[in-house]
């Protein structure tokens, strides 16, 4: 840094920094990665962007929280009418929540995926992130990472809210409910994993492939859609025994099925279930499509670089 | 070619090693055989599109991996540790890689940060960085709203920002107007200052001729020279304007061994040696050609390359 007295006042001075050497600590591979997860949390969500960006993310969170909120809101109306009623059958709570939001969330996992690799591939960014130190592997992983923290986010704040509600308006006291449901802190997370799973799978899928993201995002909500439609005329078409077999195109199903077993629910309507699939099979389609996805995706940004 | 672990690197030491480099794509023949030294400083890589400059770059980078043969930077085999001398390397490609919904300086400041600079220190250094590129006011512009001009520095910006020790530009004035390659080529030049060695892909010989110290030619996947530009090396070139028939001049000339072009009635002789306007005299003497017009003028790259192209294909 040089110093150049401007008028020989001793006060005044420019600081010309220039361009410096540097020869400070390196963060090395982690803190790459730590970059591209901090990069991909700041595009989902539309931060250090133009407005415009933020409008769709940031509707989807309003619309998770604010349904959370609204739960909770009803249960304190509920608590302070003169006569008892028990809201817990007639609103959702922590399992129903999943079906709860379940649209919002499709469409947030649609939208997240492919933001997450489409641009980077289409507007060439990848020559920057493979001529600095980091792998394919540590790309995807660094991606897969920021997906996972977005989306967990998502299905988690929201019941973090309806769970720390539901424990304030408790007559029992706050931490007698909270001491109360303890199983929650295990079945909610793990639910949501299961989720997490199959439409990170689907997404990353569809968005290694796609060139745009609104393609992708299209690719992946007519995929699990459409898949669902699919199993459903084939079970109601044919009682052939090997008719059964294709309830398991219900990939969207799987994650409910799932869920019910974590919760000790009996099984819902779902697809797999009414063609007699124990959720253990569910749960094995969901493992299938995450190894498939790893597969394919690590194959075709192999093939990319 | 060193195969020991890395150790302290002499300031001569060749920065680029290939050895018997070769890379296909199925059948198409990328490199053929190319062994090539670079020494530190600015180097231009020259070739037609095709000759194989991109594809030697990916290679420097550990990128894509040689079909055989080796290359190594830094006397490192990029085999060995390719993440590790990519920790050194700064790399502008040809095409485009700016994300359009981020600020330059955000950018810049993310690419420092792959590169292993911290968050805080990343984004000091974009900012200088991109006053060095002349960038400084439309920092926090939108990529996607920059011009072409613009956009090649910025990219010139993040290959730079995490002080690389070599710097590999792909076609770094490709797009640009007259103007904006005279700013590009000055910033080029002053990397000089701050230690960097500059490998620049260039299928424009003047850009090299302006800025590198040293000059590897490719055509085909062929090395066709490997040498540093300085033009009295490059020897000189005579061109005389004849009346009437060129070709008694041509023909004397050939006889004496000069290499000889000719379009309409000026024949060009180019020789390494000095000697060339001896052999001018005196075949203009033995054809019997009367002068119209005579100078002199030091050989091009670009007559260099020619000339090495016909070498090549014989």
């Amino acid at each position: 840094m040089a110093e150049v007295p401007t008028t020989g006042q001793d006060s005044a001075i420019i600081l010309d920094r220039g361009y410096r050497s540097y020869d400070g600590p390196s963060t090395g591979r982690g803190g790459a990665m730590a970059a591209v997860v901090k990069e991909g949390y700041r595009r989902v969500l539309g931060l250090r962007r133009k407005a415009k960006r933020k409008l769709f993310p940031w509707t989807l969170i309003a619309l998770a929280l604010g349904s959370a909120v609204l739960l909770v809101a009803i249960e304190w109306v509920s608590s302070t009418l003169p006569v008892s009623l028990d809201t817990s059958g007639l609103f959702p709570r922590y399992a129903g929540y999943f079906d709860f939001i379940s649209t919002v969330a499709l469409l947030f996992a649609a939208f997240t995926g492919p933001q997450l690799l489409v641009p980077d591939r289409t507007q060439g960014v990848l020559n920057v992130y493979f001529s600095r130190p980091l792998s394919v592997r540590d790309y995807l992983v660094a991606k897969g990472a920021t997906f996972g923290a977005v989306i967990l986010s998502f299905w988690l704040v929201p019941q973090l809210l309806l769970h720390l509600g539901f424990a304030a308006l408790s007559p029992a006291g706050f931490l007698s409910y909270l001491g109360g449901t303890t199983d929650i802190l295990w079945k909610v997370p793990a639910a949501a994993l299961v989720y997490f799973t199959m439409h990170a799978s689907l997404a990353f899928l569809a968005a290694s492939f796609a060139k745009r993201v609104g393609n992708a995002a299209a690719g992946f909500v007519a995929v699990l859609l459409g898949l669902n439609l699919v199993a459903l005329l084939l079970q109601e078409a044919s009682s052939a025994p090997g008719t059964k077999w294709t309830s398991l195109l219900a990939l969207e199903q799987h994650p409910r099925h799932v869920r019910d077993w974590i919760f000790d629910l009996e099984a819902s309507a779902t697809i797999p279930a009414q063609a007699g699939f124990g959720p253990e099979a569910s749960l094995m389609v969901v493992i299938g499509m995450a190894v498939v996805s790893v597969l394919v995706v690590g194959w075709r940004y192999r093939r990319l670089t | 070619m060193s195969d020991g672990p890395t150790g302290p690197r002499l300031p001569d030491s060749p920065i680029v090693e290939t050895r018997d480099l070769h890379k296909h794509f199925g059948q198409v023949r990328a490199l053929a055989g190319v062994d090539l030294s670079v020494p530190p400083g600015i180097t231009g890589l020259v070739g037609a599109n095709g000759a194989g400059k991109t594809t030697l770059i990916r290679l420097l980078l550990g990128l894509t991996a040689p079909t055989s043969g080796d290359v190594a930077v830094f006397g490192t085999p990029v085999s060995r540790d390719a993440a590790g001398l990519r920790a050194k390397i700064g790399y502008m490609p040809e095409g485009s890689c700016l994300p359009r919904d981020q600020t330059a300086a955000d950018f810049v400041a993310y690419a420092a940060e792959l590169a292993g600079i911290p968050p805080a220190e990343a984004r000091r250094r974009a900012s200088e960085t991109l006053f060095l590129v002349g960038l400084h006011e439309e920092r926090f512009r939108y990529l996607g709203d920059f011009s072409t001009g613009m956009q090649q520095r910025v990219k010139l910006a993040q290959s730079i920002v995490h002080d690389p020790e070599l710097v590999l530009l792909d076609e770094p004035a490709s797009g640009l107007d007259p103007g904006g390659r005279d700013q590009m080529l000055e910033v080029i030049n002053r990397f000089r200052e701050f230690g960097m060695n500059v490998l620049f892909s260039s299928h424009l010989l003047d850009d090299i001729e302006q800025t590198c110290d040293w000059v590897v030619m490719l055509d085909g996947g062929r090395l066709l020279r490997s040498a540093p530009l300085d033009p009295p090396d490059d020897g000189a070139a005579v061109s005389v304007e004849v009346f009437g028939d060129p070709l008694p001049l041509v023909t004397a000339l050939t006889a004496r061994g000069v290499e000889v072009t000719h379009d309409g009635r000026v024949v060009t002789a180019m020789s390494s040696s000095d000697d060339v306007f001896v052999a001018v005299r005196d075949a203009l003497a033995a054809s019997g050609s009367s002068i119209r017009a005579m100078g002199t003028d030091l050989r091009s790259l670009e007559d260099v390359f020619m000339a090495a192209t016909r070498e090549s294909n014989g």
